[in-house]
């Protein structure tokens, strides 16, 4: 077991390290000068070589990277070119709020996903789960702004009971984590209910109901604990995602977080701001899979981690 | 032969010594869900949006602004926007501001007078403080100019042609001397605002005084998100009535018209005249309207080779024939621009008409036929969200060359690109840019030195606008520039502007309106062309 954690940790600093590597390439490699961004659209050509020399792109590609390394090793990823912060201070200024939004999105989303997906479960095949199955299909289907913008208009502007935009209270998570969690649940539910279909018409799950195992102790306590490992996954791997930010949603609901900071660094070839997103929100990605790995175990004591299945 | 069937195992007792691994586990999670919601964070925001008046003192409640840019300092070396300009000036000013007929007003300068052509004598104003009670000296104006010249990429420091030098006479009074006569210094000084000397640099500060009428109280760069209050210093006669502004970033239009509506936010600015639309059948939402001095512009790319159909002004005339401009008006931006009827907006100090765009696609038929044009192609270049309704614009004017038998083909950049490579004509050709030249000193010319002051010089290093090289026309604006008695300087802007209109140098151009909306219960806002207000006369119904 350490020495799966040991290994999971180098496989994370690698997969880390290829990721800030790769983007450090891609957006430098894209059409587009910060120089611009930085110096205006209508600065010389003398201005825009000596913002050019003081951002280090005069340099080569290579000389770029290796300094760029180095900054890494010694924690300094670069001074934002539009906020003339270090990079890493505005990203964590906002982190605190995109994790906030992720974490009451996906727990929304599990309280709500994983007793539906049970409930259509247990009813498959029929009328009642053939409609919900449909309500599961528009929620897929629905664009997330969309559906923000109908809450918007719904809540906070016909019966303004919610606010509109910002974070400027607890209230103001509700909409957004809501517009997250639809397409969530949509998605997750029928996991959930396919996993369970599953383990109900497994052959261990006919002889505990034969032992007298009670209806609720059959389907939490078997049926679901069987279907948990690809359900957490799932739950893992869109909670990584959303911590990237949910960009769509940000800038529909003006919250505070990195998805926004992001549009913005790109549009205006911010690359040390760039770059510091990716870090923390790769860094943050990783931790989170290998948090949700550990938890296999949990499940299902059957998985050793760390051990080769032998033949 | 029997075989034995062994006997049940006994439960095997746990092995003793450490915990189970199940429960290294189940603590490993707790302690990684437990640093996750470690990480969250809580809402950014204090007082609630819009709240009552509390009666106190003479001051009111809360105001609360949704800007479409965020506002990354409330300082302006390096970044100045319209709504920024509200904030900025609310916490610091200059020895001047912009007044609503786009003439400079006195505020920490009791006067501002030109004595030389290349000298200025200002005096500041008796008893003047900072938030902490401090007083402004002639060594903080000294260091304000010292921290604005060398911050690279500033909007405010490209504005100068050069930076004053100041020599303090006594110790309220000092001499402003350029090596070239800057005429409209005064107007100039207006975007340098003033800060206590220690604590100034060449840098855009997050915190600090100033002589406004407000402090920050809380300042969250990363979000746009920043609180005022009052300041209780203030040396204003005009004393302001609003307890506390929230200032927060709203990059999405729909999302400020619907905050708006909600009652999030009391004034949101920079909105199109579709939300305009929206919003005038709110009840309890008022709309602000005011001529801007942002010159939005269709402008052609004078680098053409000699001989090339483009660089023949009588041809460049003759498709601005082809622009149903009342059309794009009307259908597209919804009345909320007025079509130029010059260079520059008529809205600016030392602006003339010397023209109109006029539409008749016979007369650019008849015109392209007898000037020997047939079969002309142009590349019609913009970047995304340079004025509202841009695409839309470039799309109908695709339309409006085909009447005319010319082709147009489109290229739109995504902000980020690299239409500066473009537009410096180091990378594809072009004939038609899409593109908005905004103005803050409310001086025609400034926008006409930036447009078309072009140099050879200028043009060898491509830094001129748009290849718009006329030594004659440089001249003369240098001359304006040079003429200090206002009369004179004028009619040789004036001047300039005839000549300029006669090279057709724009497909079209229109000016935008500043729009902003306000809910009912905020009174006072006295829209100026630049697209800001004095905070100071808002009040809280």
């Amino acid at each position: 077991m350490p020495r799966y954690v040991a290994t999971r940790l180098g496989q994370s600093a690698l997969t880390v390290f290829l990721t800030i590597s790769a983007v450090f390439v891609l957006i430098r490699l894209a059409p587009g000068d910060p120089a611009y961004s930085y110096a205006g659209p209508l600065a010389s050509g003398e201005e825009l070589d000596r913002v050019r020399t003081q951002m280090g792109l005069d340099q080569p590609l290579v000389v770029q990277y290796v300094r760029f390394l180095g900054d890494i090793v010694t924690g300094d990823i670069g001074t934002s070119y539009s906020f003339r912060q270090p990079a890493v201070d505005v990203v964590l200024a906002r982190m605190p709020n995109t994790v906030t939004l992720a974490v009451a999105a996906i727990v929304l989303a599990a309280l709500i996903s994983v007793p539906l997906g049970v409930w259509m479960a247990r009813r498959a095949d029929t009328g009642r789960e053939l409609g919900v199955n449909m309500l599961t299909i528009a929620g897929q289907s629905m664009p997330d702004f969309w559906i923000g913008i109908v809450l918007l208009t719904v809540f906070a502007v016909t019966f303004p009971v919610l606010p509109a935009a910002g974070f400027d209270s607890w209230a103001g998570i509700v909409l957004p984590a809501v517009t997250i969690a639809v397409l969530q649940v949509a998605l997750l539910s029928r996991m959930v209910r396919r996993e369970m279909v599953g383990a109900l018409s497994a052959p261990y799950f006919t002889v505990a109901r034969a032992r007298g195992v009670s209806e609720s102790g059959l389907i939490w306590g078997y049926a679901l604990r069987n279907s948990a490992v690809p359900v957490v996954t799932a739950l893992g791997t869109r909670f990584a995602s959303m911590l990237n930010g949910v960009v769509v949603v940000e800038v529909v609901f003006g919250w505070p977080g990195i998805g926004s900071l992001v549009v913005r660094a790109l549009e205006t070839r911010d690359y040390p701001l760039i770059q510091a997103t990716v870090l923390v929100t790769a860094v943050l990605a990783v931790a989170v899979q290998l948090l949700v790995d550990l938890c296999y175990p949990l499940l299902d004591p059957r998985v050793r981690l760390g051990r080769k299945v032998s033949a | 032969m029997t075989s034995s069937i062994p006997a049940p195992s006994t439960p095997s007792t746990p092995p003793t010594g450490g915990p189970s691994r199940r429960r290294v586990l189940g603590a490993g999670s707790a302690v990684g869900a437990g640093a996750l919601l470690a990480a969250c964070g809580g809402p950014t925001g204090g007082d609630d949006s819009g709240s009552g008046s509390d009666g106190g003192g003479g001051t009111e409640g809360v105001l609360t602004l949704g800007l479409n840019r965020s506002l990354v300092s409330l300082d302006n070396k390096l970044n100045q926007f319209d709504a920024a300009v509200t904030v900025q000036r609310a916490v610091r000013q200059g020895l001047t501001a912009i007044g609503d007929d786009l003439k400079p007003v006195m505020v920490l300068a009791e006067s501002f007078e030109q004595t030389t052509d290349t000298q200025w004598t200002v005096k500041l104003r008796e008893g003047i403080v900072y938030s902490d009670g401090t007083p402004v000296t002639v060594e903080d104006v000294a260091t304000a100019l010292e921290c604005y010249a060398p911050v690279e990429g500033s909007f405010v420091a490209q504005q100068f042609p050069e930076f004053p030098t100041l020599e303090k006479i006594d110790e309220t009074s000092f001499t402003l001397t350029t090596q070239t006569p800057v005429v409209v210094l005064d107007s100039l000084m207006s975007n340098i605002l003033i800060t206590p000397a220690a604590a100034n640099k060449p840098e855009e500060l997050q915190d600090g005084v100033g002589t406004g009428p407000y402090t920050v109280t809380n300042a969250e760069s990363g979000t746009g998100s920043y609180t005022l209050e009052i300041n209780e210093n203030y040396w204003g006669e005009e004393k302001p009535t609003i307890q506390t502004i929230e200032v927060r970033f709203m990059p999405e239009e729909s999302s400020r018209v619907v905050a708006l509506r909600s009652g999030d936010v009391d004034v949101i600015d920079s909105i199109t005249a579709d939300s305009v639309a929206q919003l005038e059948s709110v009840d309890d939402v008022e709309i602000e309207s005011v001529d801007g001095t942002r010159f939005n512009q269709l402008f052609y790319n004078f680098r053409k080779p000699a001989g090339h159909p483009m660089a023949n002004p009588e041809v460049r005339r003759a498709l601005t024939y082809a622009v149903d401009s009342a059309s794009i008006v009307t259908g597209i931006m919804g009345d909320s621009v007025t079509s130029a009827k010059g260079v520059v907006p008529s809205t600016l100090e030392g602006a003339v008409d010397v023209g109109e765009f006029t539409y008749d696609p016979e007369m650019c038929k008849s015109e392209l036929a007898r000037l020997g044009v047939s079969d002309l192609a142009l590349t019609i270049i913009w970047e995304n969200g340079e004025f509202a309704g841009d695409a839309s614009t470039m799309e109908a004017l695709v339309e409006m060359f085909k009447a005319v038998g010319v082709t147009a083909t489109l290229q739109q950049f995504e902000p980020g690109g690299d239409i500066g490579t473009w537009r410096r004509g180091e990378a594809g050709d072009w004939d038609v840019l899409g593109n908005g030249y905004g103005n803050q000193t409310g001086l025609a010319l400034t926008t006409i030195q930036g447009m078309y002051g072009g140099t050879p010089e200028k043009e060898a290093t491509r830094d001129s606008y748009h290849g718009f090289v006329y030594p004659e026309i440089a001249a003369k604006i240098s001359e304006a520039g040079a003429t200090s008695d206002e009369q004179a300087r004028n009619g040789l802007l004036a001047d300039v502007q005839q000549m300029v209109w006669d090279t057709y140098p724009l497909l079209w151009a229109f000016v935008p309106k500043a729009l902003l909306a306000r809910r009912a219960r905020v009174g006072g806002i006295e829209l100026k062309p630049i697209n800001s207000y004095d905070i100071t006369t808002v009040t809280l119904d």
